[in-house]
C-alpha cells in the first residue's frame, strides 16, 4: 500500500539514510525510535511536506515522490495536533470536506458520524483552544479521518497527555482502528505504545529503519547491536574458545562451534538475582518502573542490567552497594 | 511590601508626566476653540477646507489599500522564507522610518519628477513611502505567530498552497495586519514634509493648516487643526475599537 525505496534526506540536524519499508492496507504500523531519530522528518516526507533528496515513495503502486501534499490523500496529525484556532471544532473536522466541495448535508452527516464514534459530539460548537489534551487529540483524529485518507500519519499522538488519559486513549485507538479500518503509521519512542497498538513495528536507529517485523520478533531477535542497545538489552563484547564464552573474566557455556570474538546480547529479564547464582555482583543502581525494577550490576567490572519485580527488590532490601549472586538464563551471540 | 508600593507610586508619577505632555496640547487646543465656536462653524462650511479634508482622507485610504495589497505578500515572504540577504531586505523595509520626510519628498521628486508633481498620485506616493513599513512589519509579525504546522496540515487535508494561505494563515494573521494598516492610515494622514515638496496641490488638510499659519497666523490655522485632530482621533479610535472587538470574537 505504501512503499518507501531507499529514501534519504538531510535536513537541519536530521539525516535519513536509505530507508525502505512497506506498510500494508489496514495495518497499524509503528515506527519506534529515540527522540531526534528523524521520525517526524520521515512522516513529513511521506506527507509531502518535504521532498526526499533521493529514493522513491509509492502509494498504491503509484510514484508519489514529487506529488504535493494536497494531492496525496495522506492525512497527517502532528504532535501538537495543530487544530485551527480560528475555527470551531465542527469547522475543523469539516475543513477537508469543504475543500472537496461536499454538500452541507453530507458534511454534517460525516462530521456527526465520526464525532459519535470518537465521543466528541458534545464538543462540536467549542473553540479548540478550550479543549483538554485528550479532546484535542480526538478532534485532530476526526479532522484527519473525515477526508477518508488512504493513509493516516500520527506523530507521537499520545505524548502530550497525562498518564491516565494516555492509557485510556491507547485502548480507544485500538478500538477505533478496528471500527474505522484505517491504515496508519504511528511514530513514537514508547515501547508500550508499540506493543499495545503495533500490528508490525519498524525500529529507527541512526537515521535508518533497521528492522521491520512483528513486535515479538523484533523484541526477541534484534537484528543488530544497535537495535539491541536501543531496546535496552545488555550488549557485551567477548570471545569463544573451545565452547566456552569468555566475558571479561567470566566463563559461560556457549552453544556454538564458533571460535573468536563475538558480541553477546543478554536481555535484562534473563539476568536472575538468586542465591545459587554463579557470579558475584555489586549493585550500582536501582530504577523502578511501576511494578518492575531494573537493577544495574557490576559483575567483575562488567555493567549488566537485570530486570526483576519491584517487590523482590524491596523484600530483599537490595540497594546501591548490596552484594548479590547472579545467574544468566539465556543469551544471544551475534557474530 | 510597603517599599515596593512606594516604588510603584514613584514610577506612576514619573510616567504620568509624558502622558500629560501628550494630552495637554490636544486638550488646550480643543478647549480654546470652544470659546470661539463661530469661526469653527464657518470653517466647517468653507468649501476649501472641506475639499482639503476630503483629499487627505481619500489619499490616506488609497495609500492604506495599496500598502495592504503589496505589503501583505512581502510580510509573508519575510515571515516564511529563508534566503540570503534577508536581514538586508528587512533593513530596507525600515529605512523610510529613519529618513527625514522633507528628504523623502526631494528623493521622490528627483526620481519621478513631473509624473507625480502636484497630483493625487504624488500625494499617495509620498504617503506610501513613509507609511508602508507599518503594514509590512505587522503582517510579517502576524504570519510569524502562525504555527507552520497549521499550514502543513491544511495542505495534507487537500488545500493548495494559496488556499491554505487564504483559509488558515491570513485569517489568523488578520488582526495583526489590520492594526498595521491602521498605523499606516494614521501615519499617512499625518504626513506633511514629503507632500509639501511633492504635491502642494491638490491641497490636503495638513498642508492647508501650514498655509493658513504662514499667511494669516496662528489664530486662523487653529479651527482647521481642531477639525483635523477630531477626525483623526475619531477614525483611529473607531478602527482600534473594531479591531479589538473582532480580536475578542476570535478568542472565544
Amino acid at each position: 500500500m505504501l512503499r518507501l525505496e531507499n529514501v534519504s534526506k538531510d535536513w537541519r540536524e536530521f539525516k535519513l539514510r536509505n530507508i525502505s519499508f512497506e506498510v500494508k492496507r489496514g495495518e497499524y504500523f509503528i515506527l519506534l525510535g529515540h527522540s531526534g531519530a528523524g521520525k517526524t522528518l520521515l512522516l513529513e516526507l511521506i506527507a509531502g511536506i518535504h521532498r526526499p533528496d533521493s529514493g522513491k515513495i509509492y502509494l498504491e503502486g503509484e510514484d508519489i515522490t514529487e506529488r504535493p501534499p494536497e494531492k496525496r490523500s495522506i492525512a497527517y496529525m502532528p504532535q501538537n495536533y495543530a487544530l485551527f484556532p480560528h475555527l470551531s471544532v465542527y469547522d475543523n473536522i469539516a475543513y477537508g470536506l469543504k475543500l472537496r466541495k461536499f454538500k452541507r448535508d453530507e458534511i454534517r452527516e460525516i462530521v456527526n458520524e465520526l464525532s459519535e464514534v470518537l465521543g466528541i459530539s458534545h464538543l462540536l460548537h467549542r473553540n479548540p483552544k478550550t479543549l483538554s489534551g485528550g479532546e484535542q487529540q480526538r478532534v485532530a483524529l476526526a479532522r484527519a479521518l473525515a477526508i477518508k485518507p488512504k493513509l493516516l500519519l500520527l506523530d507521537e499522538p499520545f505524548s502530550n497527555l497525562d498518564m491516565a488519559t494516555r492509557f485510556r486513549l491507547i485502548e480507544e485507538m485500538k478500538k477505533w482502528h478496528k471500527e474505522l479500518g484505517f491504515t496508519a503509521i504511528h511514530v513514537t519512542h514508547s515501547f508500550d505504545e508499540a506493543m499495545a497498538l503495533g500490528d508490525r513495528i519498524g525500529v529507527m536507529v541512526n537515521g535508518k529503519v533497521e528492522q521491520v517485523g512483528k513486535c515479538e520478533e523484533v523484541f526477541s531477535e534484534p537484528k543488530s547491536v544497535e537495535i539491541a542497545e536501543f531496546l535496552g538489552y545488555n550488549v557485551l563484547r567477548g570471545s569463544i574458545k573451545d565452547g566456552t564464552l569468555h566475558l571479561n573474566g567470566l566463563k559461560l557455556k556457549a552453544d556454538s562451534k564458533f571460535e573468536g570474538d563475538v558480541t553477546v546480547v543478554i536481555k535484562p529479564e534473563d539476568v536472575l538475582l538468586s542465591k545459587d547464582g554463579g557470579f558475584k555482583a555489586v549493585v550500582e543502581g536501582v530504577e523502578f518502573l511501576k511494578f518492575l525494577a531494573v537493577v544495574t550490576l557490576n559483575v567483575n567490572g562488567l555493567k549488566i542490567k537485570a530486570q526483576t519485580t519491584a517487590e523482590e527488590v524491596l523484600r530483599k532490601g537490595i540497594g546501591v552497594g548490596s552484594k548479590v549472586n547472579v545467574s544468566i538464563r539465556n543469551l544471544r551471540l551475534m557474530v | 511590601m510597603r517599599r515596593r508600593d512606594y516604588v510603584d507610586i514613584f514610577f506612576i508619577i514619573f510616567g504620568s508626566f509624558l502622558l500629560l505632555y501628550i494630552v495637554l496640547p490636544i486638550l488646550t487646543l480643543l478647549v480654546r476653540q470652544c470659546f470661539d465656536l463661530e469661526t469653527l462653524i464657518s470653517t466647517l462650511k468653507d468649501e476649501v477646507v472641506l475639499n482639503a479634508l476630503r483629499n487627505t482622507f481619500l489619499t490616506a485610504g488609497i495609500t492604506t489599500l495599496i500598502a495592504l495589497a503589496l505589503g501583505v505578500p512581502l510580510g509573508y515572504v519575510l515571515a516564511r522564507m529563508e534566503f540570503r540577504y534577508k536581514s538586508l531586505i528587512q533593513g530596507i523595509v525600515d529605512v523610510p522610518i529613519v529618513i527625514p520626510h522633507s528628504v523623502v519628498g526631494i528623493m521622490l521628486l528627483t526620481t519621478f519628477s513631473n509624473a507625480i508633481l502636484d497630483s493625487y498620485l504624488g500625494i499617495v506616493m509620498a504617503m506610501l513611502f513613509v507609511s508602508a513599513s507599518f503594514t509590512i512589519n505587522s503582517a510579517r509579525d502576524g504570519f510569524l505567530a502562525v504555527d507552520k504546522k497549521l499550514e502543513e496540515v491544511a495542505r495534507t487535508l487537500g488545500a493548495g498552497k494559496f488556499k491554505a494561505f487564504l483559509t488558515v494563515s491570513l485569517p489568523l494573521a488578520l488582526p495583526s495586519i489590520l492594526s498595521g494598516a491602521i498605523m499606516t492610515f494614521a501615519r499617512a494622514v499625518s504626513e506633511v514634509g514629503a507632500i509639501l515638496i511633492v504635491a502642494y496641490y491638490p491641497k490636503t488638510a495638513q498642508i492647508l493648516v501650514l498655509e493658513y499659519f504662514e499667511n494669516f497666523g496662528l489664530k486662523y490655522s487653529k479651527p482647521i487643526s481642531v477639525i483635523l485632530i477630531v477626525l483623526s482621533l475619531t477614525t483611529f479610535a473607531i478602527l482600534r475599537w473594531l479591531l479589538k472587538r473582532s480580536d475578542r470574537y476570535a478568542e472565544t
